[in-house]
C-alpha cells in the first residue's frame, strides 16, 4: 500500500509499504511500535524477516496531526479506559502511554540515560528486589548502537554509572533548565547540560534541528526529537515490514502444539466502525507496554493457560513499576519563561547510586522538566487545591516557576500489578486495572529526593518550593529471568512457556533504576533480534 | 549581561509574598498589550485550526439539564473568577466540560473508587445542592459568592453532608474532576495566555530568546500590579 505521510518539514515519506496476506503467515507479527517494537521490526526486517507491526493508534502526520498546542496533544495519547488503585493510584493517560505509531517515545521528553552496572545486580548488592539475568556489559553495545541511532546528545564524558561519551553535542537549555543547572552548583552538586537527549542541535539526516519551541510532550512537528517513528520505522518499512495502524489486539490464539499461530484484533475501518481480523504468524512478539502488554496475555485464555497466556508462573502483570517523579517547583523573583526549549535539557545523577548514610537502598536522578500552563495548573491544584482569584493568581506567576524532576527508583513488589477488571473498551475488551503502591524504601527515598530538588531550587534562588506525587514510566509486569518459575521471559525476551512467543517491551524490566527507560528498551529489543537472527541461523528458532 | 538572579535587569525587586491572605479579586500582572493570537501569521495551519475552533465554535449544551447547567456555571464562576473581563471576553468553560460528558471523552483512566466522569459530574452537581441546602437552606446557585466558596471548602475537606457523597468521594471530585477539567479548559484558551505571558504556539519559528527569562521581540515583559493593590 501507498504510505504518504510528513514526519518532519523536510521530510515526506512517500513509500510503497508492504501488504502481507493475513492468512499466509508472517515470520513475526509485532504488537506495538514503540521503543521496543520499532526497534525490533527495524532490526528484524533488515535481517529478512517477514514483519506486520499491529499498532493500536494511528499514523501522526508532523505537518497535519502534531499541533503545538498542549490540549490539541490529546490524541497522541491512550485515553481509553483504564481503572486505577491502590495506595497511591497511577495517573495513567498522557505521559504514562501513548496511542501512535511510534507508541509513547512519540511524545516522551527523550531523556536518553543509560542504566547503570549497578542497576543489573541490585539483590547482590543492596539485598533488595533481583538481579538481572544479564549485566550491563551485554547491553552496552547496543546502547552505544541507539545513542547513534536515535540518536542521543549528551556531554563528552558523562560521569555517572560507566563513564561514556555521547556522540552528538549537548542541545541548548532554557532559563527553567540553568536553574537546575545553577542550583547543582552552587551546591556542588555535578551536573550535566545538554543531555542525554534524543534531540540534536544540528540537523540529522531529514530531521531539521531543534527550534526551542518546548513542546516536546505533544509530539515533535520539527521531526528533531527522537521517537520511534522518525528513528526506525522509516527503515523497517523500507526493508519490507508492514506497520498496519488503527489494529487493536485482543487475543493471541494457541495451537493444540501449545505454540502461538498469529494475533486476533480489530481493525478500525472508518471512523468508529471497525471489523475482525487474525493475522497468522510462526512467531508473536508483544510489545505493548507494561499495561497493555499483561493485558492482552491475560486476555488471552485458553486450556493450557486459563490465567492468561505464558503466565505459569503466576507473574504476568505482578511487579508493575513506576519511577518516583516528583515535581518540584519553585517560585523565583526573576523571570524564568519555562515554556521555551526542550524540558529535558540537564540532569544529574549524583545521587543515583545507594549511598550508606541514607536511610535507604538505591537512588533517585534529579532532571530538568517544564510544564507548561496546563501540566502547572495540574501541578497547582493538587499541591494546594487553590481556588478562585488564588488560583489564578497563582497561575500568573507562571513565568516565574522553574521545576526540577525527580526520577527515583521504587522496588518491585508482587502487591504492584496489573490485572483485568471487569469493565470493557469500546471493542468489549476487558480493560486493565492497575493496582499501585509505595513501600517503605520508596517512602524515604521520595522524601529525600524531594528534598534535594527543593534544597537546588532555593541554591538557585527560588523564594518557595512545592512538590506533587507524579510516577512515570511504566515497566516490569513480565519481568526476564534465569528461572521459569520465577520470571516469564528469557533473557533474550522469549516466553518460558510458549517458544515462539516473545514479550519485548519496558514490561520484561527486572528493576528500573533511576533513568528513563526508553533506550533501555530498544537496546534490549536490539539485542533479541541479534538473538532471533543467530537462532534462526544455527535452525535453532 | 549576567546570569545571577539578583544581577537580572528584568528581575522585579518587588514581587510579594505569595498569596496567602484573602485575595484581591483581581489580576495582580499584566503584559500590557500582549495577544497571542496576534501571532497567527507565524503558526502551522493544523495548530491555528485546533486553536480557533477553540474559540469560534464553543459547544451547545447536549449532556446537562437548565439546572445542572445552572450550578455548573455557577461553580465555574466560583472556581475560576472573570468578572474582570465583559462577559464577551471571557473564557467559556461549562460548554466543554458538557461536551465531555456528552461524549464521554476519557482521560485514559479512573479511580476504582469513582464513577464514570459524566455520572460523576452530574452527581456531583447533586451533591453540591445538597451541602448547600444542608449549610444555608438554599440551592447553590442563590447563594452570595462567600456561601458557595464555603460549600466548596466544605466539599474540598472531604466531609460533606448529603447523600450523593456516601458513593461519589468528594476529594476525588473536587481535585480529579472540578479544578483538573475546569483549568484544562480555561488554561488551554489564549485568553489565559495573555493572562499569564505564554508565548502560545512556536512553529515553525520557534522560540530563540532561551536565557534569563528574556521576551521574545515579540513577548511583552511582565508588569506587577500586586505592590500597589492593598
Amino acid at each position: 500500500m501507498r504510505l504518504q505521510i510528513n514526519l518532519s518539514p523536510d521530510w515526506f515519506l512517500d513509500v510503497e509499504m508492504r501488504a502481507y496476506p493475513q492468512n499466509e503467515p508472517v515470520d513475526f507479527c509485532i504488537v506495538g511500535t514503540g521503543a521496543g517494537g520499532g526497534v525490533l521490526a527495524q532490526r528484524l526486517a533488515r535481517k529478512g524477516f517477514s514483519v506486520v507491526c499491529l499498532e493500536a493508534g494511528k499514523w501522526m502526520d508532523s505537518e497535519r496531526d502534531m499541533v503545538s498546542d498542549e490540549a490539541g496533544a490529546r490524541p497522541l495519547y491512550w485515553n481509553d479506559l483504564r481503572i486505577t488503585g491502590g495506595d497511591e493510584p497511577l495517573q495513567l493517560g498522557a505521559n504514562n502511554s501513548g496511542k501512535t505509531v511510534g507508541g509513547s517515545t512519540v511524545h516522551y521528553a527523550a531523556f536518553c540515560p543509560r542504566l547503570h552496572p549497578s542497576d543489573f545486580m541490585v539483590r547482590s548488592l543492596d539485598g533488595v528486589a533481583d538481579d538481572w539475568p544479564i549485566r550491563y556489559e551485554d547491553l552496552e553495545p547496543y546502547y552505544e548502537a541507539m545513542e547513534r541511532e536515535y540518536p542521543v546528545a549528551g556531554p563528552a564524558y558523562f560521569p555517572w554509572g560507566k563513564p561514556h561519551s555521547y556522540p552528538y553535542a549537548p542541545l541548548q537549555s532554557g532559563t527553567a533548565g540553568h536553574a537546575l543547572i545553577r542550583g547543582c552548583v552552587e551546591l556542588g552538586i555535578p551536573v550535566v547540560p545538554g543531555g542525554p537527549i534524543g534531540i540534536t542541535a544540528g540537523t540529522f539526516g531529514k530531521r531539521p534541528h531543534c527550534i526551542f519551541r518546548g513542546f516536546c510532550l505533544q509530539g515533535c512537528k520539527v521531526g528533531s526529537k527522537h521517537s520511534t517513528l522518525v528513528s526506525h520505522i522509516p527503515d523497517a518499512i523500507d526493508h519490507g515490514a508492514e506497520i498496519r495502524a488503527e489494529c487493536m489486539a485482543y487475543e493471541i490464539p494457541l495451537d493444540s502444539d501449545g505454540r502461538v499461530t498469529g494475533v486476533r484484533y480489530f481493525r478500525t475501518m472508518d471512523e468508529g466502525k471497525y471489523e475482525e481480523a487474525e493475522q497468522k504468524a510462526r512467531h508473536v512478539v508483544v510489545a505493548g507496554y507494561a499495561i497493555e502488554t499483561p493485558r492482552l496475555l491475560l486476555n488471552s485464555r485458553s486450556g493450557s493457560f486459563p490465567d492468561g497466556l505464558a503466565n505459569s508462573s503466576g507473574l504476568v502483570g505482578k511487579r508493575l513499576m513506576a519511577q518516583a517523579g516528583q515535581v518540584v517547583w519553585g517560585r523565583f523573583p526573576t523571570m524564568i519563561r519555562q515554556y521555551k526549549a526542550p524540558p529535558a535539557c540537564a540532569e544529574t545523577e549524583e545521587f543515583y547510586e545507594t549511598d550508606p548514610r541514607n536511610d535507604f537502598v538505591r537512588g533517585y536522578a534529579l532532571q530538568s522538566v517544564s510544564p507548561l500552563p496546563i501540566a502547572m495548573a495540574h501541578l497547582l491544584t493538587e499541591e494546594s487545591e487553590p481556588f478562585g482569584w488564588n488560583l489564578r493568581h497563582l497561575m500568573e506567576e507562571y513565568n516565574h516557576y522553574a521545576a526540577i524532576g525527580v526520577l527515583g527508583e521504587l522496588l518491585p513488589d508482587e502487591r504492584n500489578y496489573v490485572s483485568v477488571a471487569p469493565e470493557t473498551d469500546q471493542y468489549d475488551i476487558p480493560v486493565a486495572y492497575a493496582h499501585f503502591n509505595l513501600f517503605e524504601n520508596d517512602l524515604k527515598l521520595i522524601r529525600a529526593g524531594v528534598q534535594r530538588a527543593k534544597d537546588v531550587l532555593e541554591a538557585a534562588g527560588a523564594v518557595e518550593t512545592h512538590y506533587v506525587n507524579r510516577y512515570a514510566h511504566l515497566v516490569g509486569t513480565c519481568r526476564m529471568g534465569d528461572d521459569p518459575r520465577t520470571s516469564v521471559v528469557d533473557q533474550f525476551c522469549r516466553s518460558w512457556d510458549v517458544p515462539n512467543l516473545w514479550i519485548c517491551d519496558g514490561s520484561v524490566m527486572v528493576t528500573q533504576g533511576s533513568a528513563n527507560p526508553a533506550i533501555t528498551i530498544s537496546a534490549i529489543a536490539a539485542r533479541t533480534a541479534d538473538y532471533i537472527a543467530t537462532m534462526a541461523r544455527s535452525g535453532d528458532l | 549581561m549576567s546570569q545571577r538572579a539578583g544581577d537580572d535587569p528584568l528581575a522585579n525587586p518587588t514581587l510579594v509574598q505569595a498569596t496567602k491572605k484573602r485575595p484581591v479579586e483581581r489580576p495582580i500582572v499584566a503584559y500590557p498589550g500582549f495577544h497571542v493570537l496576534d501571532q497567527q501569521e507565524h503558526w502551522d495551519e493544523a495548530t491555528r485550526q485546533v486553536i480557533m475552533t477553540r474559540i469560534n465554535q464553543v459547544p451547545a449544551f447536549r449532556f446537562f439539564k437548565p439546572h445542572e447547567i445552572q450550578t455548573l456555571q455557577a461553580l465555574a464562576a466560583r472556581v475560576l473568577p472573570q468578572d474582570d473581563r465583559p462577559a464577551e471576553k471571557r473564557i467559556p468553560i461549562a460548554p466543554w466540560i458538557d461536551q465531555r460528558c456528552y461524549l464521554r471523552l476519557l482521560d485514559g483512566w479512573r479511580f476504582d473508587d469513582m464513577p464514570p466522569d459524566d455520572e460523576a459530574w452530574r452527581l456531583g452537581l447533586l451533591g453540591i445542592d445538597e451541602v448547600a441546602i444542608a449549610s444555608y437552606g438554599q440551592q447553590f446557585i442563590l447563594l452570595r459568592p462567600d456561601e458557595q466558596d464555603h460549600v466548596l471548602r466544605t466539599i474540598a475537606g472531604g466531609q460533606p453532608p448529603g447523600e450523593v457523597w456516601r458513593n461519589l468521594p468528594p476529594r476525588r471530585f473536587w481535585i480529579y474532576i472540578v479544578l483538573r477539567q475546569m483549568t484544562s479548559i480555561y488554561y488551554a484558551h489564549p485568553t489565559a495566555w495573555d493572562e499569564i505571558g505564554f508565548g502560545g504556539p512556536a512553529y515553525p519559528r520557534g522560540y530563540f530568546a532561551l536565557n534569563h527569562g528574556y521576551p521574545e521581540p515579540w513577548e511583552v515583559r511582565e508588569v506587577r500590579l500586586d505592590e500597589t493593590s492593598d
